[in-house]
Parts: C-alpha cells; sequence; structure tokens
C-alpha cells in the first residue's frame, strides 16, 4: 500500500501517474473504512456510495471536516488509539477528535519528513520555536498548535520554545540559542500571527541585531486575521526581510485531520501538493470540481489516515488550483493558493483562534 | 429599581428611551381591543404602506396587511371582552431568524391592553427598521398619548440586563431557540408575572399525491416555497419533512420535486456554506439513523434541494433537521402512521388534498402531545392571533371576574 508512495520523491508524478495511484489508494481506503468505522458506512450506505462508479479519486465521497467535532470517528479498536489529536476551539466550542494509532502517528511523520526535506534537505535542524512550551505539555491531548509543533520535532536536532507563558519574548533562551548555532542553517517557526504579534514587533523594537540570514521561517495557521489588519503576505515577508534579516520563507497550508499531508510554499510562493495528497476545489452550487484558476470549497484528499475516516474531507476554506505540473520551481503536481475561509463559517483553526481570544481579552480589558 | 446608568449604558433605544423605561411599570394597563390600540395599529398598516419600495417586502406587506382596521376588528369580534384588561407590560424576546415576528408579539400585546418592552435581534434586518421608523413617526405626532407604551431595544446578551428588564414584566414572551429560553430563564420572574415560551419545533406537510396531480404544479409549487425557502426554511412553521399519502405517489413526487427545483433555482439565492450544513446534518443523520434501524437514502444530489427518502418515522430525526432547502419524505399507506412524529415539539401540519378536520379527529382520538396548527400548503406563514396553542389575546390580558 504506502509502500509503493515511500519508493518515490514526493513531487515527482505527473498528473495521470498521480491520479492512477491516488485513486487506487483511496478506492481501497474507502472500502476499508466503510466496514471498520459504522459511522462512515452509514454515511455511505445513505450515500448511495457505489464504488464500481468511481473512475477518478475525485469520485469518492466527502463529508465536512466539521463531522470530527460532532462524532467520534475512528476506524481502529478504541485500545489501540496511540494518541488524540484536537483542534483548538475556544471555550465553549466544540473542538474535532482525531484519534491516531501508532501506523498512522508513523506515516504522518514519515510522510512530513519527506515533504519538508524536499525544502530543507535531509539533515536535522535546530529549531526556534515562535510559541511557550506549554503549548505541548498534554502529550494526551494535543491542540492542532501543538500537534504542528510536535509533528516538526522529528525534523529537528532541538526545539527550543522562545516564548514566555506570558507571550513575551524570553531574550535569554534567544540570545543562547543564536550563539550556539552562529552561522549554522536552521528553521524558525510559528503560526503566522504568533510570529507577527510576538517575535516580529517586539525585534522591530529591540536594539539588538541578530543574524537571521541562515534562518527559514516555517509558517502555517492561516492569513486571515493579519489581513483583517491590513497586513498581505507580501507585507509580512518585506516587513521580516527588511527588519528582521529572514531570507528564506516557507509557509504552508494544512489541518490537524489530514497530519503530515502538508501544502509547502516553495520559493514562487505556491503551495504544492505531494503525492500523498491532493486538493479538489469544488462549485458550491452542485460539488462539481472547478476548473484550474477557478475559486471553490476545498476538498482534501490523503492517503494516510488509516485509524480514523478522514481521507476524502470537505473544508470550510476556499481556494483554487493555479496550475498542475508546470511550476517554474519543478516540482509536479497541483499547486494552488487558499484564498480564505467560507462567509460565516464557524470559528475554527489554530492562530486565528488565539488572535481572536487575545483580541476578546484586549476588549475586556 | 432600575438600575439606571447600567441600562443606559447597555440599551440602544429603536423605539422610546430610558425615561419611558423607567416609569413602565406605573403605566396604566388598557381594555382590551382598545378604540386607542385599534387606532394606531390601524395606522401603522397605513404608514407602512406608504413606504415607496414595501412591496419587495411581502413579510412586512402581510403584516400591514393584518393590522388593518377591518382584520382587527374581525378578531375583535370573537372575543368576550367586556371585563378584560391587560396585565401590565409584556416584555418580548424576539428571534433572529424572522425579522417581523416582534411586531407580531407586540400587535398581540397591544390590543390585549399591555406595555411593550421588546428585545429585537442584534442582527440588523431593513424590516424591523421600516416598522420602528414608522412606530416613531406616529408617535411623535398623531399618537404621542401612547409614547409610553413602547420601548424597543437591541442589547447584547447579558444577564444583569435582562433581569432588570425581567422585574418590570407582567408577561414574559420568549421566541426563539431553546437554548434561548435556557439562557433567558436564568432571569427569574417575579411571583405574579406569567411566560410564554415558544420553543424550537418542527413542522410537517402532508400531500395527497392523487389530488395533487389535478391541481396547478407551478401554483402549488409557489405556496411550498413561501413555506419554506422564503424564510430559509428557518422558520419553526416551515415543513422539514413530507409525507405523501395515495396511489399515484410517484408521479405525484416527481411532478412536485421538479416544479419546486425549477422555482428555487430561479429565485433563491443560495450560499456557500448552507451545502457544507446540509452535507453535515445529512452525515449525522445517517450515523443517527443506522443505529435506529432507520434506512434513509439521498434521492436527489443537488446542492439546492435535498431529498431524504425515510424508510420509518421516528421523530428522533428532526434532531438532524436542517435550513435552505433539506427535506425528509416518507410515504405512508394510511395517515396513522405519522402519530409517532406528532410528539411535543411537532408544530403545524400543513396539507394538500387532505381533511383537515380528518386530521383534527386523529389527533384527539390518539391525544398526541403536539399539533398546535392544522392549515393548508402556502399558508404555514400566516399570521395568526393564536400561536403555539395559546391564545395570543386571551393569556396576555386577564379576566375581571364578578
Amino acid at each position: 500500500m504506502l509502500d509503493t508512495f515511500y519508493e518515490l520523491s514526493p513531487y515527482e508524478l505527473g498528473a495521470n501517474e498521480k491520479r492512477d495511484l491516488l485513486t487506487k489508494e483511496l478506492k481501497e481506503l474507502t472500502r476499508f473504512h466503510q466496514s471498520a468505522c459504522p459511522e462512515y458506512g452509514a454515511i455511505l450506505d445513505a450515500w448511495g456510495y457505489d464504488e464500481k462508479l468511481v473512475e477518478d479519486y475525485q469520485d469518492i465521497p466527502f463529508f465536512p471536516v466539521r463531522l470530527f467535532k460532532e462524532l467520534e470517528l475512528l476506524s481502529i479498536p478504541r485500545e489501540d488509539v496511540f494518541k488524540t489529536m484536537t483542534s483548538s476551539g475556544t471555550t465553549g466550542q466544540a473542538v474535532s477528535k482525531i484519534f491516531v494509532d501508532k501506523d498512522t502517528a508513523m506515516a504522518q511523520q514519515k510522510v512530513m519528513i519527506k515533504i519538508l526535506g524536499d525544502y530543507l534537505g535531509k539533515k536535522r535542524l535546530p529549531m526556534l520555536i515562535i510559541d511557550t512550551p506549554n503549548t505541548i505539555k498534554n502529550r494526551q491531548m494535543f491542540t492542532a498548535r501543538g500537534a504542528a509543533i510536535l509533528g516538526l520535532n522529528i525534523m529537528s536536532s532541538g526545539m527550543t520554545f522562545v516564548l514566555k507563558d506570558d507571550m513575551s519574548l524570553n531574550q535569554e533562551v534567544l540570545d543562547d540559542f543564536m550563539e550556539k548555532h552562529n552561522g549554522e542553517k536552521f528553521l524558525i517557526f510559528g503560526f503566522t500571527f504568533m510570529v507577527w504579534k510576538h517575535f516580529y514587533q517586539v525585534m522591530k523594537e529591540m536594539q539588538q541585531r541578530y543574524d537571521f540570514s541562515q534562518a527559514w521561517l516555517m509558517t502555517g495557521g492561516g492569513w486571515k486575521k493579519l489581513e483583517s489588519e491590513k497586513i498581505s503576505r507580501e507585507d509580512f515577508k518585506t516587513c521580516l526581510r527588511e527588519t528582521v534579516g529572514i531570507q528564506h520563507f516557507l509557509d504552508h497550508y494544512g489541518m490537524v485531520e489530514q497530519t503530515g499531508c502538508i501544502y509547502a510554499e516553495c520559493e514562487y510562493g505556491h503551495l504544492h501538493a505531494s503525492i500523498y495528497s491532493d486538493v479538489i476545489p469544488r462549485r458550491y452550487k452542485d460539488f462539481s470540481p472547478c476548473n484550474i484558476g477557478e475559486k471553490g470549497i476545498l476538498q482534501v484528499v490523503s492517503v494516510l489516515p488509516h485509524s480514523y475516516p478522514g481521507h476524502s474531507l470537505l473544508t470550510e476554506d476556499e481556494g483554487m488550483v493555479i496550475g498542475i505540473d508546470d511550476c517554474p520551481c519543478g516540482r509536479k503536481g497541483k499547486y494552488i493558493e487558499i484564498t480564505g475561509r467560507i462567509k460565516s463559517a464557524e470559528l475554527r483553526g489554530c492562530s486565528d483562534t488565539y488572535a481572536d481570544k487575545l483580541e476578546r481579552n484586549l476588549n475586556n480589558t | 429599581m432600575i438600575d439606571a446608568t447600567y441600562l443606559c449604558q447597555k440599551l440602544n433605544f429603536l423605539v422610546g428611551d430610558m425615561e419611558v423605561l423607567e416609569k413602565l411599570s406605573r403605566t396604566p394597563a388598557v381594555a382590551c381591543f382598545s378604540d386607542e390600540m385599534v387606532g394606531f395599529l390601524s395606522d401603522l398598516s397605513k404608514e407602512l404602506l406608504k413606504i415607496p419600495n414595501v412591496r419587495q417586502y411581502s413579510d412586512v406587506l402581510s403584516f400591514a396587511f393584518w393590522i388593518r382596521k377591518s382584520s382587527l376588528e374581525q378578531e375583535k369580534k370573537k372575543h368576550q371582552l367586556e371585563r378584560r384588561i391587560g396585565r401590565g407590560v409584556a416584555l418580548h424576546i424576539a428571534p433572529s431568524n424572522v425579522p417581523v415576528n416582534f411586531a407580531v408579539s407586540m400587535t398581540s400585546a397591544l390590543l390585549a391592553g399591555n406595555a411593550c418592552l421588546i428585545r429585537v435581534s442584534n442582527k440588523e434586518f431593513v424590516q424591523v427598521d421600516m416598522i420602528c421608523t414608522c412606530i416613531n413617526t406616529l408617535l411623535n405626532d398623531k399618537w404621542k398619548q401612547l409614547k409610553p407604551y413602547f420601548c424597543i431595544v437591541r442589547y447584547e446578551h447579558d444577564e444583569l440586563v435582562t433581569q432588570e428588564l425581567t422585574n418590570i414584566c407582567d408577561i414574559r414572551i420568549i421566541w426563539g431557540g431553546n437554548e434561548t429560553i435556557r439562557r433567558i430563564r436564568m432571569a427569574a420572574l417575579s411571583p405574579r408575572a406569567i411566560e410564554m415560551a415558544f420553543a424550537d419545533r418542527y413542522s410537517i406537510a402532508l400531500i395527497h399525491s392523487d389530488s395533487y396531480l389535478k391541481m396547478n404544479p407551478k401554483e402549488i409549487a409557489q405556496k411550498f416555497y413561501t413555506d419554506t425557502y422564503y424564510s430559509d426554511q428557518g422558520a419553526c412553521s416551515s415543513p422539514r419533512i413530507v409525507v405523501w399519502l395515495g396511489e399515484q405517489v410517484k408521479e405525484a413526487q416527481t411532478q412536485f420535486w421538479f416544479s419546486l427545483s425549477e422555482l428555487v433555482h430561479r429565485d433563491y439565492e443560495l450560499h456557500p456554506i448552507q451545502t457544507i450544513d446540509k452535507l453535515d446534518s445529512f452525515c449525522r443523520l445517517a450515523a443517527y439513523a443506522q443505529k435506529n434501524g432507520i434506512v434513509v437514502k439521498r434521492i436527489t444530489d443537488d446542492n439546492y434541494l435535498y431529498r431524504i427518502e425515510l424508510d420509518k418515522l421516528d421523530s428522533g430525526v428532526f434532531e438532524y433537521k436542517e435550513g435552505g432547502g433539506y427535506f425528509y419524505e416518507y410515504v405512508a399507506s394510511q395517515m396513522e402512521e405519522i402519530i409517532p412524529i406528532l410528539g411535543k415539539s411537532c408544530q403545524t401540519i400543513s396539507c394538500l388534498g387532505i381533511d383537515k378536520d380528518r386530521i383534527m379527529e386523529m389527533v384527539k382520538l390518539f391525544g398526541v402531545r403536539g399539533v398546535d396548527r392544522i392549515v393548508d400548503v402556502g399558508e404555514t406563514m400566516a399570521l395568526s392571533f393564536r400561536w403555539d396553542g395559546y391564545d395570543m389575546i386571551e393569556t396576555m390580558s386577564r379576566w375581571i371576574d364578578g
């Protein structure tokens, strides 16, 4: 099954080969979850799913990611659950529960390494995390932010959390890190809004200058909050380049429901789908697939979820495919753009949730 | 006693002001269907009908027609009024899904003889502004003497405010979902005050296929559209299920849904989020149905119109109801098969080609807990002085014995 994939590099397959491989794998996964997860089986029955009619992985049914908040969906015996990942939610809001067993967890890590390795090289890197160590304290219940950070652990030669619990910058820790890794390549990771608010804005005011020319800044968690403050992705990069001296940027799109299969940004600013997953923007009127360049609701498919039926999901994000197989960076597969979230969608997400909470607290004081 | 400074900060007055609010508990009650209240409402009707673009808002239009003098006089005749007077102050908590509802609730309370304190939803509706503007016009001119009877406010949910407003009311009328009712009830009523709570309900359409096939399908589609899509299928009275009776069910279904679909694709503005909501509810229904031995099948794959066939009737499926064109369907060989879904939460039965008296007989025979209304298809949104089993005028007033 997944072994065929592992023999390939993550952006090796052209459209037709990828379609054949994904179609075969996702059909099998659908069949597996149909028999292993009673709720999923019930959904397919009610839907009238008939595997014989599936010619392409686009024909495989999908359900809204929100369903993980409302039902406990798992395709393994409960005692095999190795960890439960949750999406972050503010108090009172339901959280997604994703049940992961050892095999799925391993596959997630393996694929994460393959994808990020294509951008950062095979060597493990020191990592500076723009977050507090608290984010990963509770190992039984991971939040999306915690899960994203821990997912990177396997790529790191050591993680350094640079924020204190009150979100202020721990300068002592930063000084130590910079001294220790002077001149080395390293990774800075944080959610977009946290990087802006707790890293960039602090660095901007500081007298001291650090050398970040060897750093890769990896971000995630979406742009909604910054864009609502009229800061575009370009502004973000320009500010961090000019004020902080960061030269390499690596944004990504991903979700806790499909951990491992991230869509990482190349040097041309495009987010790439690897052979392990794909994005299908769909027209809201009838859920038919959009053409290239046409905005739609994003369906995501991934070959990794085995312990829970998360291999074909409808997100509440909007975006489009910019092109297939022809990005100047040389990576094959679809490259996409995320344009935002569907209007009046329930608040979801990671740094965005944090941002909203922060805003509320500020308003209350 | 009202903490005026606190309330002043929190309340946003659309009609009335702090002064009116502070005196509200001392405002005299009036007799039911008093000449002033009838006069005021019929003037409000005229005022609304003067608005140049009022025809675009059929809900405001039907409200305006409903409070015309002749319509009110007709209602007046139905009641025995000589010893009836208002209870005092009516506090209305209006819902966020039906814009003119606050005015409908107000109408009954005024005619019953009460002063009105109304909380309208924070969601802004043109209809609310239109009606409040007209009320203000009248209160500032011809009907100055009625000023002490009106306060219409908006406020962010706030327990203290709700408690303060509750303290001065004699009747509390809560529209809206069960969650709203639960939250508002945390504010305790004073010992003599009464409450009317309009909880989440679902409604049913009952269609006789053979009769339907003899009717004009376009006309019926328009009526059914008014019952459902017009309010995004969000009203309690909007049918959630169509139950078919008769011999030619297949033919009738095809014709009915085809005609409706044509109209919906032409007139209904579907929002992307609704398509996800529908799919989500459908998936939760599928999981529920399987656990409870019900077979469900999605018949159409159209995001504008979901048809979901059930092989058994069970009130639990209504926990998974959804708006914007999401219908359960069931084919019955006899009417009594619907008994299991006529529980407490069932509000309106709208019917086509079926004798309404027969439904009434069935409700009495089986003593079901639900069904407060039996109307024709197309009439579910009709305004009425009776709602959810209450006679609004009589409940909001008192009878002086003797």
